[in-house]
């Protein structure tokens, strides 16, 4: 990473300290750079509400996406890899599919309390919901973009379907699946703070945190909990870069 | 030369966010806000039905109907609105935590919340059986929830013995009804909701957790007083007036409560006899709410009598009730 690339951020913190200072910005409108740092040492510390600690919050968010985000993985993309390959399975499953996916995941909150409680399945629903779509989509454009004439040629050298399922269609769809997996655990990752805005049993979350903290008026730790939620996203994308670079090295 | 036109821009949208030109409160009517279905804030409604706020020369808009104490807070923080029936407690820790600037100018009432838990196959008989039960609360630092902490240590039990975790009022009902929490804790009438439904029953009304406790008041905008002193005036007028006519007029009130809840009658009558309306302020009162959430940690204070000082200001009523 180059000099330029952390000017930006650099600059925009000194002059956002900078106005603060000045008192241009009010601090309880937006808090200073140097108080938003107090407050993620707070929340590391003391945590918020008092006894309840960063760490933990991370643990049970990333533990809900990790648990929602698997079970979309085990569902759309072998449901994908199908549709892509079979025009009968398509035609049956593409309307229900099209119906459902405009419907925002967090419009389901009130029934998947009815369904799951409140809580941990709940929210690891509303992510299934969320990742399960993209995920789905790029798989059959994964599957649809493999080139004829490499399925073509594969009968020609006699190989039987199994064959070309195998080491034709799911390798080329790989790339997209990819791309898809990338969309997917980012919308996953937005939708389980909203999810949690409306309440855990478990009294954990990252959106359960920064909801505490606005209730007591804690706007250096709302910002400070914003900071953490931008970090894990970032730190998650760039593992499946690097999983996308490893797998797919022949591009 | 990029990075540099990148924070020029930056500067101009954070340089906007800062000037307070959007929140500057302009002339009448008064932006309002009070509480869904809480009945604590009959006098609101009463005023508002009886059209006092008028007589007494009061233009009064209800900007905002909202789900907790801290919700309000954040919209005094925005500028959105001048005053509002409001919990002391949330009140308290927006103004100590510097988010809010508020003045309480009159008492609404004291009482009048309960603690309930499953009418049916629930083993929980006393407080100390809340031992590793679940238990919602309206809101971190709302009154309910400074009221079940207080209760507990009370019982010689600390709150990590029991899981407290945020649901808001609406769904409490439903929540206790499939199982999902063992109790809740929240304002009237939702307590005897519970009751007339067959799905929750009291455990402690908050009359016996802390008897004559303070719960809602009616705060101004700090800046609200200073610019349009007799408004405010006159709003608490027309509170003391709503006030009396709730003592005077039960039935009626009950009315107008059932109209402005949306519950059925036999609920809000048993609701109404939970809560003590009164405008008398409460300074004892305000400081053990400082002191518990000063402990608690949410709150911060170097001077805690002279927090409270500023943040019960009874002139305005004093000047009323000696008219």
């Amino acid at each position: 990473m180059s000099w330029k690339r952390l000017l930006p951020p650099v600059v925009l913190l000194l002059v956002w300290q900078g106005l603060s200072v000045s008192g241009v910005i009010p601090e309880y409108k937006l808090p200073s750079p140097l108080a938003v740092a107090a407050g993620l040492l707070d929340l590391i510390r003391t945590g918020m509400p008092p006894g309840h600690q960063l760490h933990v919050h991370i643990y049970y968010s990333v533990q809900r996406v990790l648990w929602g985000y698997a079970l979309a993985l085990l569902v759309a993309v072998p449901l994908g890899i199908l549709m892509g390959w079979s025009k009968t399975i398509r035609n049956l499953i593409e309307p229900l599919v099209e119906m459902i996916r405009p419907v925002p995941p967090l419009a389901w909150i009130p029934i998947a309390i009815l369904w799951f409680g409140i809580g941990s399945k709940s929210a690891a629903f509303i992510i299934f919901l969320g990742a399960f779509f993209p995920i789905l989509l790029n798989t059959i454009g994964g599957v649809h973009s493999i080139d004829p004439v490499l399925i073509e040629a594969a009968r020609m050298l006699n190989a039987n379907r199994r064959f070309i399922f195998l080491k034709v269609l799911i390798p080329g769809a790989i790339p997209s699946i990819l791309t898809g997996m990338r969309i997917g655990i980012g919308i996953g990752w937005m939708t389980l703070v909203a999810a949690e805005f409306t309440g855990v049993k478990q009294g954990y979350g990252l959106g359960y945190m920064i909801m505490t903290a606005r209730d007591i008026q804690r706007s250096d730790e709302i910002i400070a909990g914003m900071v953490v939620i931008g970090l894990i996203g970032l730190g998650i994308d760039a593992c499946l870069r690097l999983t996308e670079k490893q797998l797919v090295k022949w591009r | 030369m990029k990075p540099l036109i990148t924070a020029v821009m930056l500067f101009t949208l954070i340089a906007m966010f800062g000037t307070d030109t959007w929140a500057q409160s302009s002339a009448p009517p008064i932006r309002m806000a009070y509480l869904q279905s809480d009945i604590h804030h009959l006098a609101l409604w009463v005023a508002l039905e009886k059209g006092l706020f008028k007589k007494n020369g009061a233009e009064v808009e209800v900007k905002g109907v909202f789900k907790a104490g801290p919700e309000i807070m954040t919209a005094f923080a925005a500028g959105e609105l001048d005053m509002a029936y409001v919990g002391e407690a949330p009140s308290t820790t927006a103004v100590a935590n510097k988010a809010a600037k508020v003045v309480v100018v009159s008492q609404v009432n004291t009482e009048g919340s309960a603690l309930v838990v499953a009418k049916k196959n629930s083993n929980i008989n006393n407080l100390t059986d809340l031992q590793g039960k679940t238990v919602a609360v309206p809101g971190h630092s709302t009154v309910q929830d400074f009221l079940l902490r207080r209760a507990l240590r009370n019982n010689g039990m600390a709150p990590e013995q029991v899981n407290i975790f945020v649901l808001k009022p609406p769904e409490m009902i439903g929540a206790l009804r499939i199982g999902q929490i063992d109790a809740f804790i929240a304002w009237e009438p939702y307590p005897s909701k519970a009751d007339t439904l067959s799905v929750g029953r009291n455990l402690a009304t908050s009359k016996e957790m802390w008897p004559g406790h303070p719960c809602c008041v009616l705060v101004s905008d700090q800046g609200f007083i200073n610019s349009h002193p007799e408004m405010v005036a006159a709003v608490v007028k027309s509170h003391v007036q709503a006030t009396d006519y709730i003592h005077r007029n039960p039935d009626e009130s009950v009315k107008i409560g059932v109209k402005y809840t949306g519950m059925d009658e036999a609920t809000v009558r048993q609701a109404v006899q939970n809560v003590t309306y009164t405008y008398e302020l409460s300074i004892q009162g305000e400081k053990e709410y400082v002191q518990f959430l000063s402990e608690l940690g949410y709150i911060h204070l170097d001077n805690p009598d002279g927090f409270v000082d500023q943040f019960i200001n009874p002139d305005i009523l004093k000047g009323i009730l000696s008219q």
